[in-house]
C-alpha cells in the first residue's frame, strides 16, 4: 500500500516577472514502511519537492495523495490536521529558541491538548531514547548541531507520525555522526514502521538507507525505482557519479596499453555477489580475464558489487554470453 | 518647590505608564494583525490600507495631533486639559508607533521556525501565542522601552498645552517665570526616568534572550 502518491506535479516560481518551472511532471509513490530517497545535485528541486509533500509549498498543478486523501484539495482545517501525521526534520532544525529541549520536544503534544504532565513524560521518554537525557533543560543555542538535530527528530517522532520527511539530514554532520543518524533512521523505520522520505545530495546516504530512489535533474525526475537498479543503470553518467566516470577513464587507459581486448562492467546484487562467477564462466574456454577494478558496497538490502574486467581470447564471445546470464547486469564498454 | 516637583514627577509617571500600558495592549494586536496581513496574499489589500493609515498617523507631529484631536478628546476624556486628556492623546499617537515596532519585531521570526510550526499543524491562535510572540519576546521588551522613552518626551510636549506633569512645570515656572533651576531639575528627572526605563528594558531583554 502506498502512504504517499504524487501525480503530475508541477511547481513554478515567479522571478523578475518570469515564471520558471522548478518541478515538472513529477510522479512518485512511497510504499508504507519504506525509505524513499530524493536525490540530485543542488538546485535540482529536491527541497521544493519535499516541501510540496506536506504543502508547505503549494503546487501549480498535480495531486499529492497522503493516506488516500488528495491534500491539494482539502480545506485549510483538514490540511492542518493531516499535517500532524507527517513529521518534518528540517535541514536547519528550526527549533524554538525560547523553549528548552524538553518543551521543544513536547510542543506537538501541547498543541494537541495532551495534559502537560503526560506530554512531558512522553517527551522525556523519547529524549532518553535519543540520548538527550542530560540536555533536557538546555536551550537550543546551547546545543551542538548533532544535538539540535536529535531534538528535531524527537520533536518529529513524538506524535507517532505515519511518515517523516527529512531534508539533508547529514549535510552538517561528520562521518561518525552521519553513521549514527543513518542507523537511527533505519531503526525508526524498522522498529516503528514509520515511512521515511529523505532528501539528500549524498549518494552514499541513498546506498546505505534507501529502498528506493527518485533522482531529480533540473526539476524533472529521471529515475524512480529500487536503489540497486539506479546504481546498476546510471553508473556511467558523469553527472550522477563523478567518481565512477573517473574510474572508467582510468580503466580505459590501462586497457589501451594492451592489445584490442574488451572492457566489460559487471554488476552483482544480493547473494550472487559471493559466487566465483568469473571462474565458472571461463571454465574450458580460451579466454584471459584481467581484473581492473572491483568493489563491494553494503546497500540497505545486501551487497552490491561492481567489477571492471578486460577480456581477451578467441572464446570471448561465448564467455560474455555465459557471464551475462549469471550476473545482475553486464555492460560491454569498449 | 520640592513638593511641586514630586507632584509633577508622579503626574508624568502616571501619564507615561498608563498611556504606555494602553498603547501596548492596543498596539501589540495591531502589530500581529499587520504581520498576519503582510504574510497573506489574500489580505494584501487590507495590509496596504493599514500600512498607509499607520504611516499617516505616525507622520503627524504630536503637538498638531493634540490640536486635531481636541473635539474627540473632549468627548472621550470629558476635558481637554489634565493628565487624563493627555493619556488619550498619547495613546492615539503611540498605538500606530508601537504597532509598527511590533510588526518589525515579529518579522524577525525566522522563516524556518514559521515553517516548522505550520508543519506541526498549529492553529492561528496557537501560532500567535505559543510561537510568534514567545519567540520574539526579547524584541518586544526592547520595543516597550523605546515606546516608554518616547512617551517621556511626548508627555513633556503635552505639558505645553496643559497636560500637567514635569513638562508643564518646566514651562510655567521655568520658562515663563525665569526660574531656570526648575527647568534644570525637570530635565534631570526626565533624563533619570528615561535611563531607568532603558536599563530595565535592556536587562530584561538580555535575560530573556536564549
Amino acid at each position: 500500500m502506498n502512504v504517499l502518491e504524487v501525480n503530475n506535479l508541477r511547481v513554478s516560481f515567479r522571478e523578475k516577472g518570469k515564471i520558471t518551472a522548478v518541478l515538472d511532471s513529477i510522479k512518485l509513490a512511497v510504499e508504507q514502511g519504506s525509505i524513499m530517497g530524493i536525490a540530485g545535485v543542488s538546485g535540482a528541486g529536491k527541497t521544493t519537492l519535499l516541501r510540496t509533500l506536506n504543502l508547505l509549498q503549494e503546487p501549480d498543478s498535480g495531486r499529492v495523495v497522503f493516506d488516500g486523501i488528495d491534500i491539494t484539495s482539502v480545506t485549510a482545517e483538514k490540511l492542518r490536521r493531516l499535517r500532524k501525521r507527517i513529521g518534518v526534520i528540517f535541514q536547519s532544525y528550526n527549533l524554538f529558541r525560547s523553549k528548552t529541549v524538553i518543551r521543544n520536544i513536547a510542543f506537538p503534544l501541547s498543541i494537541d491538548g495532551v495534559p502537560k504532565k503526560e506530554a512531558l513524560e512522553r517527551a522525556r521518554a523519547i529524549a532518553d531514547e535519543l540520548g538527550l537525557t542530560h540536555r533536557l533543560d538546555a536551550y537550543p543555542s546551547q546545543l551542538s548541531g548533532g544535538e539540535q538535530q536529535r531534538v528535531s527528530i524527537a520533536r518529529a517522532l513524538i506524535t507517532n507520525p505515519r511518515m517523516i520527511l527529512l531534508d539533508e539530514p547529514t549535510s552538517a554532520l561528520d562521518p561518525l555522526l552521519t553513521s549514527r543518524i543513518l542507523r537511527l533512521i533505519r531503526e525508526v523505520n524498522s522498529i516503528h514502521g514509520v515511512t521515511v522520505v529523505i532528501v539528500t545530495h549524498d549518494m552514499d546516504v541513498v546506498k546505505r538507507v534507501c529502498d528506493k530512489i527518485a533522482y531529480l535533474e533540473k526539476g524533472r525526475m529521471i529515475f524512480c525505482g529500487p536503489t540497486h537498479d539506479y546504481f546498476s543503470q546510471y553508473y556511467l553518467s558523469a553527472t550522477h557519479d563523478e567518481h565512477a566516470a573517473e574510474q572508467l577513464e582510468k580503466a580505459k587507459k590501462i586497457l589501451m596499453k594492451g592489445n584490442g581486448s574488451r572492457l566489460v562492467r559487471l554488476v552483482f546484487w544480493g547473494e550472487a555477489t559471493g559466487e566465483p562467477v568469473l571462474w565458472k564462466c571461463s571454465t574450458g574456454l580460451d579466454v584471459t580475464v584481467n581484473i581492473i577494478y572491483g568493489e563491494i558496497e553494503e546497500f540497505r538490502h545486501g551487497p552490491f558489487g561492481t567489477l571492471l574486467i578486460g577480456v581477451d581470447g578467441k572464446d570471448s564471445a561465448e564467455f560474455l554470453r555465459r557471464l551475462s546470464l549469471s550476473v545482475y547486469k553486464m555492460e560491454v564498454l569498449v | 518647590m520640592i513638593s511641586e516637583l514630586t507632584r509633577a514627577t508622579l503626574e508624568s509617571l502616571y501619564m507615561i505608564f498608563v498611556s504606555g500600558l494602553l498603547s501596548i495592549i492596543i498596539g501589540m494586536p495591531l502589530g500581529v494583525l499587520l504581520y498576519t496581513c503582510s504574510g497573506s496574499r489574500r489580505l494584501a489589500s487590507v495590509y496596504r490600507a493599514m500600512d498607509v493609515s499607520v504611516n499617516i498617523f505616525r507622520s503627524i507631529p504630536f503637538i498638531i495631533l493634540i490640536l486635531l484631536l481636541i473635539p474627540v478628546t473632549r468627548h472621550v476624556a470629558g476635558t481637554i486639559i489634565g493628565p487624563n486628556a493627555a493619556i488619550f492623546n498619547l495613546t492615539v499617537a503611540a498605538v500606530p508607533f508601537f504597532g509598527r515596532l511590533t510588526e518589525n519585531a515579529l518579522n524577525t521570526l525566522p522563516r524556518g521556525v514559521f515553517d516548522s510550526a505550520q508543519a506541526m499543524g498549529v492553529t492561528y491562535r496557537q501560532f500567535v501565542f505559543m510561537v510568534l510572540v514567545p519567540e520574539t519576546l526579547p524584541e518586544h521588551i526592547l520595543n516597550a522601552s523605546v515606546l516608554l522613552i518616547n512617551l517621556v518626551t511626548y508627555t513633556a510636549i503635552a505639558g505645553a498645552v496643559g497636560a500637567g506633569g514635569l513638562g508643564q512645570l518646566a514651562i510655567n515656572y521655568g520658562y515663563y517665570r525665569f526660574q531656570w533651576d526648575v527647568v534644570l531639575y525637570s530635565v534631570i528627572i526626565l533624563v533619570l526616568i528615561s535611563q531607568a526605563i532603558q536599563l530595565l528594558g535592556t536587562f530584561l531583554s538580555r535575560a530573556l534572550r536564549r
